[in-house]
Formats: structure tokens, sequence, C-alpha cells
């Protein structure tokens, strides 16, 4: 890894990280707030009025623990999709957006290797990921223990996030490998945005249960498990252990990919 | 051992576009100019020479190392000045340059602090609002500041007025007479002229003319006879215009004209217009 770059890189995802972890403050103290008994009847009452439209979101109810009723109200869209959309725009920009400009030619003029390059930035693309996590399993214990003591586990806390973690890297690694396959940033973001949108959406549709139901085997999001990452489900366990081989598997793709393409800069 | 040696290298894009069979070398301490019209194959040729490109047929070497398996070992010694520079998003000149120094991993700043005052570089404010001037000579700096032996030059003097330009020229023959090997792509004649040993140039990706800057004037010489109707007429043109009386017969001059390197230039540019 160049340390140089990276700290240019983690420079360059700050912005972006303090508004995606405004936003997720937001949520995440909003969210968890409305576990007080009479807030949950409101979201009950929106279920009722508009029961496809909340399922397909994740939201449905019936959770009696905190921990329940973080599954269905966090783990189903807001900590799915605001983490991947700071990744799929990071991602295009620390390699697909530098080659397409060509100031990677600065980087390439120098005596660093290209795997070298490609590792430092899935490292800065991680590293964001990480912390966007890392602070979203801070927060959701504060404001938990702040307004329920004593009602959320923190280890059923950390399995969940610990799976979580195992998703957004396997969707970094996999917007890593779009960006460094396409050497225009609209065939990366083509791809790498594409493909985790299309796969969020025939989850929606697999939530929404009926036939539909049939959807969940052609999504990723399927191997993450929130309610079985809490109750220490092997099933669970597996699937994250997969989307972590995965998102290695695709991260070594994507250097490789990026050592031994043509680069027209 | 030759600094750069380009074999048999062939890059074909299709419909006559690439390089084709190019092979050349330079030699250490050897300025080399690169010439050749837009769309040539100049560009092409050294992006393999920068590792950039996987040569499909042939190789390319510099110091005698591939410079596609071993481009990262290559750049330790190398600069280079793309044809078109592009900077990272929203940095400013101080902190390009700053990165590129660790970035590089280099130590000092003398030589970085040197060539910003030669070249009269205001690396403040960002390099997104800076003149296309600006930006060249910040691209410039880049390349040199580390002080390499081996130099690689696309247009670099391009956007550059013509007192930059004449710095540039003096800066390449500073470099010259410290020994560094330079290949230096471009479209000024006098630029060209004043650095460069050898002059190769390409076009439609094969290297139609190799040779140092005066062998080519020769081979372009232009010779008229002239014939007058008296000796002495002919005595007293020959003084007039500098010709050469021809000996056996007094009353015809032989006039050599020489072509400017512009003019062999054009000549090759154009030929491809021709049959």
């Amino acid at each position: 890894m160049n340390l140089t770059l990276y700290r240019k890189e983690l420079k360059g995802s700050w912005k972006l990280l303090i508004i995606f972890a405004a936003i997720l403050t937001m949520y995440i103290s909003m969210i968890i707030s409305m576990y007080d008994p009479e807030m949950a009847d409101a979201l009950k009452q929106f279920e009722e009025l508009m029961p496809e439209l909340m399922a397909a979101v994740g939201m449905v109810g019936g959770q009696d623990t905190l921990m329940g009723f973080m599954t269905s109200y966090l783990y189903g869209m807001i900590l799915l999709v605001f983490p991947m959309v700071y990744t799929i725009i990071r991602a295009n920009g620390l390699v697909a957006k530098y080659v397409d400009q060509g100031s990677m030619a600065a980087l390439l003029a120098a005596p660093v290797k290209r795997s070298r390059v490609a590792f430092t930035q899935l490292m800065a693309l991680f590293t964001g990921i990480v912390l966007l996590v890392a602070y979203s399993t801070a927060l959701e214990w504060f404001v938990a223990e702040g307004m329920f003591p004593g009602e959320l586990e923190l280890r059923q806390l950390l399995m969940v996030n610990g799976g979580l973690l195992c998703l957004q890297l396997f969707i970094g690694a996999f917007c890593f490998l779009c960006s460094c396959s396409f050497s225009e940033t609209k065939l990366s973001l083509a791809f790498g945005a594409g493909i985790p949108v299309l796969m969020y959406i025939l989850q929606m549709l697999a939530n929404m249960g009926g036939k539909l139901e049939q959807m969940k085997y052609a999504t990723f999001f399927t191997l993450f498990q929130a309610e079985g990452l809490a109750a220490a489900d092997e099933q669970a366990f597996l699937f994250a252990g997969i989307l972590l081989l995965a998102s290695l598997v695709f991260s070594l793709a994507g250097i490789l990919v990026f050592r031994s393409k043509d680069l027209h800069l | 051992m030759h600094t750069m040696e380009v074999s048999h290298l062939t890059r074909d894009y299709g419909q006559g576009k690439g390089i084709f069979d190019l092979s050349f070398s330079i030699a250490p301490g050897e300025v080399f100019g690169f010439l050749g019209p837009n769309g040539a194959g100049k560009t092409t040729t050294i992006r393999h020479l920068m590792g950039f490109l996987r040569p499909r047929q042939g190789s390319c070497a510099i110091d005698g190392m591939d410079c596609w398996k071993d481009a990262a070992r290559i750049q330790k010694n190398l600069g280079y000045i793309p044809g078109e520079i592009s900077f990272f998003g929203d940095m400013d000149g101080w902190e390009y340059l700053t990165f590129l120094q660790k970035y590089r991993g280099m130590s000092g700043r003398n030589r970085m602090m040197e060539l910003i005052a030669r070249f009269e570089v205001n690396p403040k404010g960002k390099i997104k609002k800076m003149s296309k001037g600006m930006k060249q000579k910040i691209g410039i700096v880049a390349a040199f500041m580390h002080d390499p032996a081996i130099l690689i030059l696309d247009e670099p003097t391009s956007g550059l007025d013509p007192l930059m330009q004449g710095r540039f020229v003096e800066l390449i023959q500073e470099e010259k007479a410290a020994g560094k090997t330079i290949l230096m792509s471009s479209h000024m004649f006098e630029e060209v002229e004043r650095t460069c040993d050898r002059i190769g140039i390409i076009r439609s990706g094969k290297l139609v003319a190799l040779d140092s800057a005066s062998a080519l004037g020769a081979k372009h010489r232009r010779r008229y006879t002239v014939t007058l109707a008296a000796p002495q007429e002919a005595a007293d043109f020959a003084q007039a215009f500098g010709g050469e009386l021809n000996r056996l017969n007094p009353c015809q001059v032989t006039l050599t004209q020489k072509q400017t390197l512009e003019d062999i230039f054009l000549h090759y540019y154009a030929e491809e217009d021709r049959p």
C-alpha cells in the first residue's frame, strides 16, 4: 500500500463520509426512538395502510425486542442502501474516474506498481465502508442505551453488523472490480451501480411475498439475514462467510484486471 | 547498451490506425526527436514505453528492462510529460506537487523549487482554474523534479508562450549536457532543431525517416543548374547567389538550396496525400 496515496484518498472521502454519517445519524436515532410502543403503533398503521410498500423495504413488524424492531426497520433499507450509495460513488471515483480523466497517468508514471495502486485504492474504499458500519454500530448502541437502557443486547448488535459489514464489503469489492474493469466512468457506473441497484429492487420484490418471493434466489441481498444473525443462526453466518469470501475474490480479480489491462493514458 | 529500445513493436487498431513493426533505439545521453503528423502513432509508442499498453507484437525496453513487466522499476529513473496532462480534481498546485513528491518517495525539494522559479510557476490556487500554459508548466516541474536520467516528453511545450518555450529549450540543453537521455515528441521545429541529436519521423504508424537533423537536411538538398549566356554572366551570377561554377562548362552555375527542417517535415507529413 502507498501511504501517501491512501491518505490523499481518505481526504477525498471525508466530505462524503460526513454526509452519509449525518444521514445515518438522522435515520438511526429516529427509528430507534420510535421503539416506543406508541410510536410502534404508528408504524403498524403505516403497515396496515400500505402493506406492500412497507414489506418491500423490509419493514414488517411483529417484533417485540428492540433488536427485532431494528432488524425490520433499519436493516431492510437504511443500512443497506446508504452505505451502498457511498460505496458506488467512491469505488467509481477511486479507479475508473482517474483512468477516464487521465490523471491515472501521474500515479503510474512513478515507481509504484499497478497492483499496489489498485490495492491502495481498494483499502481506501474499504476503510470508508468500515468507518460507516462502525459508526452506525456505535450510534445504534449509544442511542439504544440512552433511550432504552438494557433493551439492546450488544452481542446481537455486533453479530448483525458484522454480517452487514460482510455485505457492504461484498458490494464494495464488486464496485471496485467494475471500476478496475472499465476505462470509462459511464460503463463503470452502469455496471457498478446498475447491478447492485437491480439486486436491491429484486430484493424489494422478493420481500413483497407471494410468487415474487422466488426473486430472493436472484439477489445477493438474500445472503444478508439480519434476523438470522441476531439469532446466531448457522445458515446466516454461513451466508455472511460467503459474502466475505466473494468480496475477497472480487477484490483480487479487480487488482489482477487492473494490473494487466491496457491503459490509454 | 541502448537506453531505449523499441523493436518490431506492432499495435493494430484496425483501419490502418496503430503502429506497425516499429523499431528504433536511443543511445545513452542522446536527445531523440520523435516527430510525425497527428494520429501517426507517437503517443501510442510512448504509451508502450511507459508500460501503459502491453505490446501485442514486438517489445520495448528501457535500460534493458521490459517496459511492460518492469514498469515500476523503470519509472524510478524516468520523467514523463503526457500529451494531455490531467490532474486530480480539486488539488491546488502545491498540493499536487507535494503529493507527487511524497508519492514517489522523494526527500528533497530543491530541484522542485528551482524549476518553479525558472518557469515562473504560481502553484497557488486550484489547478482546474489555471490556464493551459500554467498547467503545462506544473506538468514540466512534475516530470523533472526528481532529476530522472531518462525523460519521455510528449509535446512538452504545447500551450507555452515563446519565452517559456525558450526556457524549456535551455532546460533540455542543460539536461543533455548532464548526460540525460531524452525522447521528445514535438511539432515545434525550432525546438527540435536546437535540441535533438537524432530525429525519427513516424507516419501512419511506420518509421519513414531516422537520422540526425543535419543528415536529413543533406538528404533533402535541392540543386538547380542554371545555364547563362556568357561565362562572365555566369561568374557574376554564381557570386551573387552563392552558386558553384561548372568547371567543364563555364556558362553553367549550380545552386544548392538547403531545406529547412520545417520543409523536410512537411515533405514527410504530406506524403500521405500523394499516390
